[in-house]
């Protein structure tokens, strides 16, 4: 009889525990996505701050000289990009306001009923599509656009916070390892050791590919006068993170920008070319560079993961996804592991 | 005789002053230690801070036998007796500046006995992870002790060595004597 009442109530601990847990969690989303896009930052950082040290450097000027790197790129590259961008976006959204996106569909179901003989244009319901596809868009601006203040705040908070990270981050994780019990400490010590070694190069390989395609993208769109070619260079550069579905993602936006833009195959055939060499590119030099590879996921876990991430967090939520995936694997089969070694199960 | 001088006043004292009778204490472990021979006490006080500094209470177990071993302990202050099995056989009691499980810096082997504490230690844990961040921010520094511990253990082998011979040796004239006997 104790018993039962002694488990009931250690259930009912549990459950009250667990969901002051997922209240705070709710509560704080926007603190907790703040100190993990910092974290993410700080630690993609944190070999040139490592490599700066070892040049003779303190870890605080080490960190100074990444900031005012960082921020001269930034400045640099907004000079000549932002402009440019700030142009596509006026264009965009004033395309979306002002055409009717019936004109739009017209000029694609024009081009299928010329070039694509084969394909039925009435089956296809351009029209309907197209049309919810705008909604969404609006939709999803809005969106960003209502969270315009707390775009704001990460943008000072962040720098801030990857600051202090990438100076202090090394004390920081002592501190956290000195806090956990003898008994546990050298398991979570290798454990830790384990999760960096794997997933450093996996994340820091992500972010330099897609860092390479975007430019690469950009590059190859400007050179065949594609519009919006930053945005769609960019979003082909993010996109390349998801594999299988992303580089031909990345292609789409461009391919339908051309389409609904006018009558032009041979700019087309350049177009995907163009995302052919750049896919050759990354597949045969930078993938064997950057060993982002190392974390093997499974195709269809890659596709959940995707689904989930756009459930919760829309588009950079499916962007994010695949590198969550990649840190939640290697942290608990690690996790798994170390406990199984050192015979705590 | 001189009184004992009295701490600083806990309100008025400075606060950010270090405990220079601990630092000097760990200095003095440290220097003993034959990989950080080489460091300078600027250096020993890098290394002072990369230190896991963990306190034990009497008979805890530091690691058991067969625990994946990722790196090496020096006592600070107390007595650690390594034993083997499960019957505890002895082996070896440290104490005081003594240090015991440096090969694992190098290669993460199962630890081939259990360590614990005899009474209440204050122990100072170097581990691969840090020796690997040591080496990739501080190389030089890292080279230092990477080839004092590559020293030790070439040492041991040497040892290890001879002491394999004489035992092969004692083995050859034991044969000898044996077969001797039989032929007589």
């Amino acid at each position: 009889m104790d018993l039962t009442v002694g488990r009931f109530l250690r259930f009912l601990i549990v459950s009250i525990i667990l969901v002051v847990v997922g209240w705070l969690l709710y509560e704080l989303s926007t603190i907790i996505t703040i100190l993990l896009l910092s974290a993410l930052i700080a630690y993609i950082l944190d070999p040139i701050a490592s490599y700066l040290e070892a040049k003779g450097i303190t870890r605080t000027y080490a960190t100074f000289i990444i900031f005012f790197m960082f921020f001269f790129i930034i400045a640099v590259a907004s000079w000549i990009f932002l402009p440019g961008l700030i142009r596509e976006l006026h264009t965009l959204q004033q395309n979306l306001m002002s055409e009717d996106p019936s004109t739009l569909t017209r000029r694609i179901e024009a081009f299928i009923t010329t070039n694509l003989k084969y394909f039925d244009v009435k089956t296809l319901a351009i029209e309907e599509k197209v049309q919810n596809g705008i909604s969404l868009l609006t939709d999803e601006l809005l969106a960003i656009l209502a969270g315009f203040i707390s775009t704001i705040s990460i943008v000072f908070i962040v720098p801030f916070v990857v600051f202090f990270l990438l100076k202090d981050g090394r004390k920081m994780k002592k501190t956290f390892i000195h806090l956990i019990p003898n008994r546990y400490f050298e398991m979570t010590l290798t454990v830790l050791h384990k999760i960096d070694q794997q997933l450093g190069w996996y994340l820091r390989g992500q972010f330099t590919e897609a860092f390479v395609v975007g430019f690469l993208s950009v590059l190859a769109l400007w050179l065949l006068d594609v519009q919006y070619f930053i945005i769609i260079g960019v979003f082909a550069g993010l996109a390349n993170m998801i594999p299988y579905v992303g580089p031909v993602a990345g292609a789409v936006p461009a391919i339908v920008v051309t389409l609904i833009n006018g009558n032009e195959p041979f700019k087309l055939l350049y177009i995907i070319i163009a995302f052919a060499v750049v896919q050759l590119i990354d597949n045969i030099l930078l993938q064997p560079m950057v060993l982002s590879k190392s974390v093997h996921l499974h195709p269809l876990i890659i596709v959940f993961a995707v689904l989930i991430g756009g459930q919760f967090f829309g588009i950079l939520g499916m962007l994010l996804a695949v590198p969550a995936a990649g840190i939640i694997k290697v942290t608990s089969s690690e996790l798994y592991n170390g406990i199984r070694k050192f015979h705590f199960l | 005789m001189a009184e004992k001088s009295l701490p600083d006043d806990t309100l008025w004292g400075n606060v950010f002053r270090k405990d220079s009778t601990v630092e000097n204490n760990i200095y003095k472990v440290l220097a003993g230690i034959p990989i950080f021979q080489d460091l300078n006490r600027k250096e020993l006080r890098l290394i002072e801070r990369i230190l896991h500094k963990r306190s034990y209470k009497e008979n805890e177990v530091i690691f058991h036998e067969g625990d994946p071993g990722v790196g090496m302990y020096i006592i600070e202050s107390g007595r650690v007796n390594i034993t083997l099995g499960k019957d505890k056989k002895l082996l070896a009691v440290l104490t005081d500046t003594e240090f015991f499980g440096e090969i694992a810096l190098l290669s993460e082997i199962p630890r081939t006995a259990t360590a614990t504490c005899v009474t209440d230690c204050s122990i100072l844990g170097f581990f691969q992870p840090d020796l690997v961040d040591l080496m990739e921010t501080k190389p030089r520094m890292g080279n230092k002790v990477v080839l004092r511990l590559a020293q030790m253990i070439a040492d041991r082998l040497r040892f290890s060595n001879l002491e394999n011979q004489e035992l092969k040796m004692k083995l050859s004239q034991f044969e000898e004597k044996s077969t001797r006997k039989r032929m007589s």
